[in-house]
């Protein structure tokens, strides 16, 4: 169920001047504007307008300003329901569309279809056979399906105060997410739940280890939950959605609480920066805990579970992975996705993939760091040795110092290449290992590595407090989305016109548009955690409306 | 139902093979036709494989308790007498097979010791490979056993699929055939015709042209037609049916094995499934470390599953068409190494389960000190068990297969 | 008609051009069974123009199109060269057989692809599996023997054969065998003793690091004795020797007659000769391809609806008839559960066709591919909309739709009373054309006679 109680104010967030320039310079805007359909559809809002006797952005004012509630109910039956501040203004704009349905109708000599029939008091109208709506004083309520509408008006007349509004629940929930939101969606979980493609999203999580540990508490708090509230805020440009359920978060005892903190002032930590980044993710996560359960968690003994142990028992030279290894870790996690920049002496590829690393937090950094290290290179030569048993180059290791850090990477030589600027897929890659302070650091490239090493050193010389309550923290920086995004143009072109049979140009137009519309967006922040025992989240969108 | 699927074919091809007899046709066709003599006999057995992806190892899974090399050898990953599901006085299932156990004692279990071959590779790969095309002398073989068997028994009137492999990951190399056309499913829904555009049931077959009597092509088509209406429609009915009440525990393999039971009871000409265990490639048998917790899971898994499907073929009465064997790449070392796993070894025991086995031992425990490199030594040709399934229990010629007449065992009541 | 039943055709007039008469008019029927045999099926604009031009100017343009093939190839050639996987491979060439100006050319690369059947799994590497395919492409109407010379030394093939190494002392025999058992002799005609010594003719040549090597201190220099000739044979001079066997050229053009003509019965001796004969002269693919084509027998009953359509002209087949490009790395997966995963034919022997693409679970499979290419919503989209094409040509009522859409698929091979057999209306509302047009689509798709060519 969604409700907009201040639709005003959104339609002024989305019409006022600003905006209004974005749109119309928009590619797509400006392709739809020159057709001549375009031009009749200008026509027919004038119309309206002259009908009204007021200029359509007053009028949808008016006409909506008291609010708007969209209820989605079982057996497919959708209602609308559009509050006017106007009654009048109400009246004449639905007798000038049942003119036009009428005069439709009978253009296609089917004169039945706009009805109209007396219910307890009230007029209910049906413009084409299928939809019913009616005017109770300032309030049209219409539904797709003509046993919506009766349903909604025999409520009416059995109690005065019908509507969902006054449960209390309902109030509840609304609290939660604001009382100032523009507006407000209302979902009743346990039915969703039902549904098989949602129940499949709950197998995935299931069977593979890494949805568990991403979606920690997610599922469980949905699980747990009869509903989920929705708000919207609006402030400058920037969109605000506020999400929260009401199930109990997951307990101290239960499998998921390795993504629970430990002590009211613990969390994730506040995001690195680094130049040139696309995103960067925090997460609170006890890896240790998470693999002690793992057969709670996810069952299902796969290949690629095992193939990991066995990897993790040669490199760590028989350590045990969960006691030994990653006990060491703490649970402040980061991820860090940045741009790459290339050097044309070593050579540009032809996909440009962006540089991603990980870094955690180790509880004894002195003793742990050579175990690290070693692993690394174990890794590093079982890679070589694989590669060379097919015939393939392998990597060449080095170690450099960069700020006080001594960090070692790994990379393939180009100087064997004469055309350095189309090189293949895995000259992206040039894994780097580093260890500054009591942080580990593990790069797909070194240059994001080095990048890593000022922004912790930055980090540690004022203590960073962690986000108390939360667990989960993304952060994107679309700009350099856009970037990348740009970079890659001709493979996603390519990309798309296989994968959904378009010609060059529709493919091209495709691409572009979605290049546009990420480019809209100017940073976008999601973040999860707990809050009163209830599970919260929030989403932040920056628009970029130059 | 009395009806069965082969009264049906017989009725349905009656009319088509008497036209195609009655007219003088091309040599071609009857010589097409007689060389369905690959196939011995007219049976409708069923054999389900199930793979077991990584190289399971036997020591732990039937457990020589009692043997003192055995506890000598394995330190830290020795499963203790007092937890294994005890079969004789020197052997015992792992003690999270349980139901493997049970299945022994009704019968319906055999275990076939030190199977494996000679000159056994010990890299994933390329005994998987050896496992597949059954020829570990030709590295270059393009076909799998299976394939090759369903290619051997094909002819100009064969309508049916013989074989299916019922899974999520890619199509393992026993079922490549050279012309056969085997799929890949994940559920019986992949084999039953969706409905038209627009509708929500299939359509109905609407009545189509006269028979071509010169165009053989028209009515294999219009014959194959006619049995893929019949059969989407049988498993159909079988996947809605209250029949339908077996209990299967909720594991991936599981899963898939109430598919194949399905499909069984849906009768339509399928006789041989393949399904894998631990995820195909390295394979999540292949324990180099941390072995004790993750083969339990798997073993458990493995048990449970199979004996769920037993029960559910029992309670329909089917146990008798049908005989499912696993096998692995290879079995493991003796010795532990040091990350509480094991290495690659050779032989390893093959598991039989079915209504028609004729003892629950079959061989001697391989010997713990008199080994081939750390690993056990085998005493039983893997190709014997497949020239053995192909002869007696599905009645095909295992010599076309395999190139060579292979000694049968003597493990089947048939 | 004339059938396998009676005594079988005067080769000479089997192989003279075919002339329209009363008994055998250039009509609707003929003019799909053309475009179903010498491309992947033809929408509704190119039967009409058939029909307009009569047969030998029809096979006149299928053989020479109009239009900038080369440039056309050489885009699509950067689009499969800038990707890094078989799977997108599979796609292009799909999309490729779709929007060709050429599709006579595509049709024979896909034979031969299948003739020289090489698995892209065990050559691991796309860029290889390109070029291969490029050489397919060259030579699909060109030289036979320009083909067969490129194929002893195309990389993919070697490494798919194993025969990536061949040494004096220890010569491979993978790639004589391949070469003479399956790509031209055949068993019949070729002894151990023949591949043996041809084998020793193609030592020294070694595949490393994706690159053909020649190393001459492993050639045997000694003489050779390859199926009656004698003499110091080194690689050219195998597929030369090879080349000169009357049993090539037969085997060849057994091979296509069973592509283009009939694959029902076995010709005899006397049918192939002729061609046999001349195909051996100058291996001109395109001139035997011609021949066939422009035939008597090629347009009379014995060759009409005697193929079994593979699983890509099955799917393409419907995609051309409605006019559009669909999702192709969707198609080339299900084509791949049909049986036909394009790049990778399951043995050198390549896909058996005729009866071996269709079984019980085939049919199944191929019809839900028909249901999901016209459902309109789902991986394919809605691009194949049969209403609006029958609209675009001209039909304004539902049975005008009807009769429209059998016309595109079948080409009249129905019989009249099935016309009236299909389901009129399916518990559709009136004004759903555009659905009821779909149901009434894949209705036809899934007849018998759509899925033969």
């Amino acid at each position: 169920m969604l409700e907009v109680s201040r639709p005003k104010e959104l339609i002024e967030a989305f019409t006022n001047d600003k905006a209004t320039a974005a749109i119309t310079a928009l590619p797509l805007y400006k392709q739809q504007a020159s057709k001549p359909q375009f031009n009749e559809f200008l026509n027919i809002i004038s119309f309206i307008e002259t009908t009204l006797g007021t200029d359509w952005r007053t009028g949808l004012g008016k006409l909506t300003g008291a609010g708007i509630t969209l209820a989605v109910c079982p057996e497919d039956t959708v209602l609308l329901i559009i509050d006017a501040e106007d009654d009048q203004m109400l009246e004449r704009f639905h007798e000038f569309f049942f003119n036009i349905a009428r005069s439709e109708a009978e253009k296609k000599g089917k004169y039945n279809i706009v009805a109209s029939k007396e219910y307890d008091g009230v007029t209910a109208w049906t413009f084409d056979g299928k939809e019913a709506h009616t005017i109770i004083g300032k309030r049209l309520v219409l539904s797709n399906r003509p046993e919506g509408l009766k349903a909604v008006l025999q409520r009416r007349s059995q109690a005065k105060n019908e509507s969902l509004a006054a449960n209390a629940t309902y109030q509840a929930a609304k609290r939660t997410v604001g009382p100032d939101a523009i507006a407000n969606a209302f979902v009743n979980l346990k039915p969703l739940i039902g549904l098989p493609q949602v129940a499949q999203l709950f197998e995935q999580q299931h069977e593979n280890p890494l949805a568990a540990l991403a979606f920690a508490g997610i599922f469980e708090a949905a699980r747990n939950s009869n509903w989920l509230a929705l708000g919207l805020h609006i402030e400058d440009s920037t969109l605000s959605f506020r999400a929260s359920v009401d199930g109990k978060t997951a307990t101290q005892t239960s499998s998921a609480a390795f993504a629970l903190p430990k002590k009211p002032d613990e969390g994730a930590l506040p995001n690195l920066t680094v130049p040139r980044q696309i995103a960067a993710l925090s997460l609170y996560r006890d890896l240790h805990q998470f693999y002690a359960a793992k057969d709670d968690l996810f069952p299902e003994r796969t290949s690629g579970l095992i193939f990991f142990e066995n990897m993790m028992g040669i490199f760590f030279s028989g350590r045990d992975l969960t006691e030994e290894v990653l006990a060491e870790t703490e649970p402040e996690i980061r991820l860090v996705m940045a741009e790459q920049q290339y050097d044309p002496a070593i050579g540009t590829t032809q996909i440009k993939l962006p540089a991603f690393a990980v870094i955690l937090r180790l509880d004894h950094p002195e003793q742990f760091n050579e175990v690290a290290e070693e692993a690394w290179q174990k890794a590093l030569g079982l890679i070589n040795f694989t590669r060379g048993q097919q015939a393939l180059q392998g990597l060449i290791i080095d170690r450099y110092v960069h700020a006080g850090t001594k960090y070692s990477m790994a990379y393939f030589s180009t100087s064997g290449i004469d055309s350095k600027n189309n090189l293949e897929l895995r000259f992206n890659i040039r894994p780097a290992l580093a260890m500054p302070g009591e942080y580990l650091i593990l790069s797909s490239t070194d240059g994001l590595a080095r990048d890593l090493i000022n922004s912790l050193n930055q980090e540690m010389e004022h203590k960073v407090k962690p986000l108390a309550g939360s667990n989960s923290l993304v952060e994107i920086g679309t700009a350099q989305l856009t970037s990348i995004l740009k970079a890659n143009r001709d493979t996603l072109v390519r990309g798309d016109m296989v994968k959904k049979g378009r010609t060059q140009e529709e493919a091209e137009a495709g691409i572009d548009m979605l290049i546009t519309v990420v480019r809209l967006v100017d940073r976008a922040k999601l973040s999860l955690g707990t809050h009163e025992g209830l599970t919260r989240g929030r989403l932040e969108i920056k628009l970029n409306l130059q | 139902m009395s009806y069965t699927r082969r009264d049906f074919l017989k009725a349905a091809l009656g009319a088509s093979t008497m036209l195609s007899l009655a007219s003088p046709a091309p040599n071609i066709l009857l010589r097409a036709a007689s060389t369905g003599a690959a196939r011995r006999d007219e049976r409708d057995t069923v054999l389900v494989v199930v793979q077991l992806s990584g190289g399971n190892d036997g020591l732990n899974t039937v457990v020589p308790y009692a043997d003192d090399e055995y506890a000598r050898n394995r330190p830290t990953l020795r499963l203790q007498p007092k937890d294994v599901h005890k079969i004789n006085s020197y052997l015992g299932f792992h003690p999270r097979m349980e139901a493997f156990s049970r299945l022994y004692k009704e019968g319906h279990l055999s275990i076939l010791h030190g199977v494996g071959y000679p000159n056994s590779d010990r890299s994933h790969d390329v005994a998987m490979r050896h496992w597949h095309t059954a020829k570990p002398e030709d590295p270059d073989c393009q076909t799998g056993w299976l394939g090759q068997a369903a290619d051997s028994v094909w002819h100009t009137n064969q309508k049916d699929t013989p074989a299916v492999f019922v899974g999520p990951i890619v199509q393992p190399f026993g079922l490549r055939a050279e012309h056969v056309i085997i799929p890949s499913i994940q559920s019986p829904d992949d084999l039953t015709i969706d409905p038209a555009p627009g509708e929500s049931q299939p359509r109905q077959a609407v009545e189509l042209s006269r028979a071509d009597r010169d165009n053989p092509l028209l009515n294999h088509l219009r014959d194959c037609t006619a049995i893929a209406r019949a059969n989407s429609r049988r498993i159909e009915a079988v996947a809605g049916a209250s029949a339908n009440k077996a209990e299967y525990p909720a594991f991936r393999l599981a899963e898939t094995l109430h598919t194949v039971a399905r499909l069984i009871r849906a009768d339509v000409g399928i006789r041989i499934f393949f399904t894998e265990l631990g995820g195909g490639g390295i394979g999540g048998f292949d324990n180099h470390a941390n072995q004790l917790g993750n083969h339990c899971s798997l073993l458990h898994h493995l048990s449970e599953s199979i004996a769920a499907f037993i029960n559910d073929l029992k309670r329909d009465k089917a146990l008798n068409r049908v005989l499912l064997m696993t096998f692995s790449e290879f079995g493991r070392t003796v010795k532990e190494n040091g990350r509480h796993g094991t290495g690659h070894g050779a032989a390893a025991p093959v598991f039989l389960a079915g209504g028609k086995l004729k003892s629950g031992l079959v061989g001697s425990h391989p010997s713990l000190t008199d080994l081939d490199n750390g690993a056990m030594k085998f005493h039983t040709d893997f190709r014997r068990v497949y020239a053995t399934v192909l002869d007696r229990w599905l009645g095909f010629d295992s010599r076309i297969v395999l190139d060579k007449q292979f000694e049968l065992l003597d493990i089947l009541n048939v | 008609m004339a059938g396998q039943t009676e005594k079988p055709p005067d080769p000479r007039w089997a192989w003279a051009a075919y002339e329209p008469d009363a008994d055998r008019p250039w009509n609707l029927a003929r003019a799909g069974h053309l475009y179903r045999r010498a491309a992947f099926g033809a929408n509704w604009d190119q039967l009409q123009q058939a029909l307009a031009d009569g047969p030998q100017r029809t096979i006149d343009m299928l053989l020479q199109p109009q239009g900038d093939i080369a440039g056309f190839n050489r885009t699509y050639d950067e689009y499969e060269a800038a990707t890094g996987s078989v799977d997108q491979l599979r796609a292009w060439w799909l999309r490729r057989m779709i929007q060709t100006p050429h599709p006579l050319q595509e049709k024979m690369t896909l034979f031969w692809h299948s003739h020289f059947a090489t698995n892209a799994e065990k050559v691991k590497n796309a860029r290889l599996m390109q070029q291969h395919v490029r050489l397919l492409r060259s030579q699909a109407l060109g030289s036979f023997q320009v083909l067969l010379e490129g194929i002893s030394q195309d990389l993919a093939v070697l490494i798919w054969l194993g025969a990536e190494a061949s040494r004096k002392a220890q010569p491979n025999e993978n790639l004589a065998r391949a070469l003479m058992e399956t790509f031209t002799l055949g068993p019949d005609h070729c002894t151990e003793d023949d591949i043996r010594d041809a084998s020793r003719a193609f030592t020294g040549w070694f595949v490393l690091r994706n690159k053909l090597r020649y190393i001459s201190r492993e050639h045997d220099e000694n003489e050779k004795q390859i199926l009656g000739r004698k003499g110091n044979f080194a690689r050219d001079d195998v597929t030369r020797i090879i080349l000169e066997q009357p049993a090539t050229s037969r085997r060849l053009v057994r091979k296509l007659y069973r592509w283009l003509i009939s694959e029902t019965g076995q010709p005899g001796e006397a049918l192939i000769s002729p061609l046999a004969e001349s195909f051996g002269t100058d291996y001109d693919v395109q001139k035997l391809v011609e021949t066939m084509l422009r035939s008597n027998l090629f347009f009379s009953a014995a060759a009409y609806r005697r193929r079994i359509k593979s699983p890509a002209e099955f799917a393409i087949g419907i995609v051309e008839a409605l006019e559009e490009t669909v999702s192709t790395t969707q198609l080339a997966n299900d084509l791949a559960n049909l049986g036909q995963n394009l790049y990778n034919p399951p043995t050198v022997k390549g896909w058996a066709g005729g009866q071996h693409w269709i079984n019980s679970t085939a049919i199944v499979a191929r019809q839900n591919l028909a249901s999901a290419l016209l459902r309109g919503s789902g991986p394919y989209g809605n691009k194949l909309n049969p209403w609006a094409v029958a609209q675009r040509h001209g039909c304004a009522t539902p049975e005008d739709a009807r009769r429209f859409l059998l016309d595109l698929f079948l080409q009249g091979s129905i019989d009249p009373d099935v016309y009236d057999a299909l389901p009129k209306t399916a518990r559709r509302q009136d004004d759903d054309l555009g659905g009821r047009a779909r149901y009434l689509a894949q209705a036809i798709v899934t007849f018998p006679e759509f899925h033969l060519a």
